[in-house]
């Protein structure tokens, strides 16, 4: 049995699952920057 | 005032942990893509093949490292905790529910590389050893920490409970290994990723870079979540506003 | 406070918890015909073979009566806490602790004592060999204390969350693996004739360690939910 597609997945399950651990909270931040400022900026707009 | 205890002081601090935590974090990337790079050079290029178990050995780079991590950063959510808990010092708290994601990631990954490397080496995708037995318990006691986090509303609250329970796991967690080596034992059960007589150097240094270099990803990740947290836990606080503000001139 | 009166309030509120479990109890018998139950489901979905139930018997009986324990403990310190009554006791200056083990071994003598008296039941149903069953007992009389210390652990963290049951069994699982290890190997041992004291001494030396150490983690888990 070839032990390559083995290897192959096992790096890339690795690759992807950490990937997704490192991108995570970027993304999240991000999109809480953003909401934060519409909120802001609908508050400035209020007042 | 020391020096020392200044810093640790201003750590405490979520504006200054924010910011110069972004400072870091660059860098701590870095210098994980370099040992990764490398090390997965002389795993994947330059070391040899197994001389029992073929080419599958490779999978050992990604494999004991994962492992290695998920262990000792439950052993740091254990120690945070406990200086969260008896200290009361919100950094660490955060730190703490920041590491449980990165954790059960690395858990994860030593159980699926596991699996996978037992596939072409022992004929089996699962085997009830020692290792992957309490690997699987540990993913468990992850996300239990996880859950309890997030089944309570208040933030603070929640990370002092996940900080309870990370110790209450900590301490058995050596038991759980203990128990289930002892089991595996009794059943004869067969051993994955056994080192044999010694692992050869051409195999060891792309091993420990690995290894570091996965101390680099908790690192910079842990960083990225904890600047999160504070963000999440503190958006209605001065230093959010300032930050908010700064960024959208 | 005096040793007089820590004594003294260790059997107040024992007998307390009698009382209220005496008015509960219905309540009560639940999780213990949930241990028959899941006991009487095993046959039912692996086939009769008596070779068979004998082999998995100490398994399937433990596996049954640690489902039945995480049943009995959702509610060990609910119904106190919802009414206020919990509060009272944080407040009243007490080792929180010493309540915290009062519960605990109230809880052990409704909810496990009755799964180590139904044991030679299921140890017939479940085809268990006579020489099993005495080690069965013991195993059950030692491991279910220690079932419930931990498991109050578990029940104090959850005890302000809404569903917090569900939850309890995701934490306190993966610490009774090593009960469940010691304890079926010990049964199993003992159907063949093979040594089990190691593995009940063991098990005694874990329900010592527990029985010292889980009352204080279970009182810093309570003020943490009432905090």
């Amino acid at each position: 049995m070839s032990h390559t597609p083995f290897i192959l997945a096992a790096y890339l399950i690795s690759a992807v699952v950490l990937f997704w651990a490192a991108i995570a909270p970027v993304l999240n931040k991000r999109s809480l920057l953003r909401q934060l400022k519409n909120r802001q900026a609908q508050m400035d707009k209020t007042q | 005032m020391n020096p020392i205890f200044l810093f640790f002081h201003k750590t405490g601090s979520p504006p200054w942990f924010y910011k110069y935590s972004g400072k870091l974090i660059p860098w701590l990337w870095a210098v994980f893509l370099a040992l990764t790079v490398y090390g997965l050079y002389l795993g994947l290029v330059v070391a040899p093949a197994d001389y029992q178990q073929g080419e599958s050995v490779r999978i050992m780079y990604l494999h004991v490292p994962s492992a290695w991590m998920s262990m000792m950063i439950y052993g740091l959510m254990a120690i945070m905790g406990f200086i969260a808990l008896v200290w009361r010092i919100r950094i660490m708290e955060v730190l703490v529910i920041s590491s449980a994601p990165v954790g059960a990631a690395f858990t994860a990954i030593a159980l699926i590389t596991g699996s996978l490397w037992g596939r072409p080496t022992w004929g089996t995708y699962w085997v009830w050893d020692a290792r992957l037995t309490s690997e699987l318990v540990l993913l468990f006691l992850y996300f239990g920490v996880i859950a309890l986090y997030n089944s309570f509303d208040e933030p603070r609250k929640a990370a002092r409970a996940a900080s309870l329970m990370s110790i209450v796991g900590a301490i058995n967690l050596p038991i759980i290994y203990f128990s289930v080596e002892w089991w595996n034992t009794l059943h004869q059960g067969s051993s994955m990723g056994s080192d044999g007589p010694g692992i050869h150097p051409s195999m060891l240094l792309p091993l420990l870079l690995m290894a570091t270099a996965t101390k680099f990803f908790y690192g910079a990740n842990l960083l990225s979540r904890a600047r999160l947290t504070l963000l999440k836990q503190d958006h209605r606080k001065r230093w959010v506003q300032d930050l908010l503000s700064k960024e959208s001139h | 406070m005096s040793k007089q009166a820590t004594g003294t309030a260790f059997v107040a509120l024992l007998r307390r918890d009698f009382l209220l479990a005496y008015r509960r109890r219905a309540e009560l018998l639940q999780p213990l015909v949930f241990l028959l139950v899941v006991v009487t489901l095993f046959p039912l979905g692996v086939g009769p073979s008596p070779t068979l139930l004998a082999n998995i018997a100490p398994g399937v009986i433990w596996i049954a009566a640690l489902l039945a324990t995480v049943l009995s403990l959702d509610s060990l310190f609910r119904s106190d806490f919802e009414d206020g009554t919990l509060e009272q006791m944080v407040l009243s200056g007490q080792s929180l602790a010493l309540i915290a083990l009062a519960r605990t071994v109230a809880h052990w003598l409704v909810a496990g004592l009755p799964i180590v008296l139904l044991s030679p039941l299921l140890a017939m149903w479940m085809n268990l060999p006579d020489e099993g069953l005495l080690i069965l007992i013991e195993s059950l009389a030692i491991g279910t204390p220690v079932l419930s210390l931990i498991g109050a652990i578990g029940g104090a963290l959850t005890v302000s969350l809404k569903r917090g049951g569900q939850l309890l069994s995701l934490l306190v699982f993966p610490l009774y693996v090593p009960l469940l290890i010691l304890a079926t190997s010990a049964v199993s041992s003992a159907v063949v004739d093979l040594p089990y004291t190691g593995q009940l001494g063991l098990m005694v030396s874990g329900l010592i360690a527990s029985l010292t150490l889980a009352p204080f983690a279970t009182a810093a888990a309570l003020k943490l939910s009432l905090s």
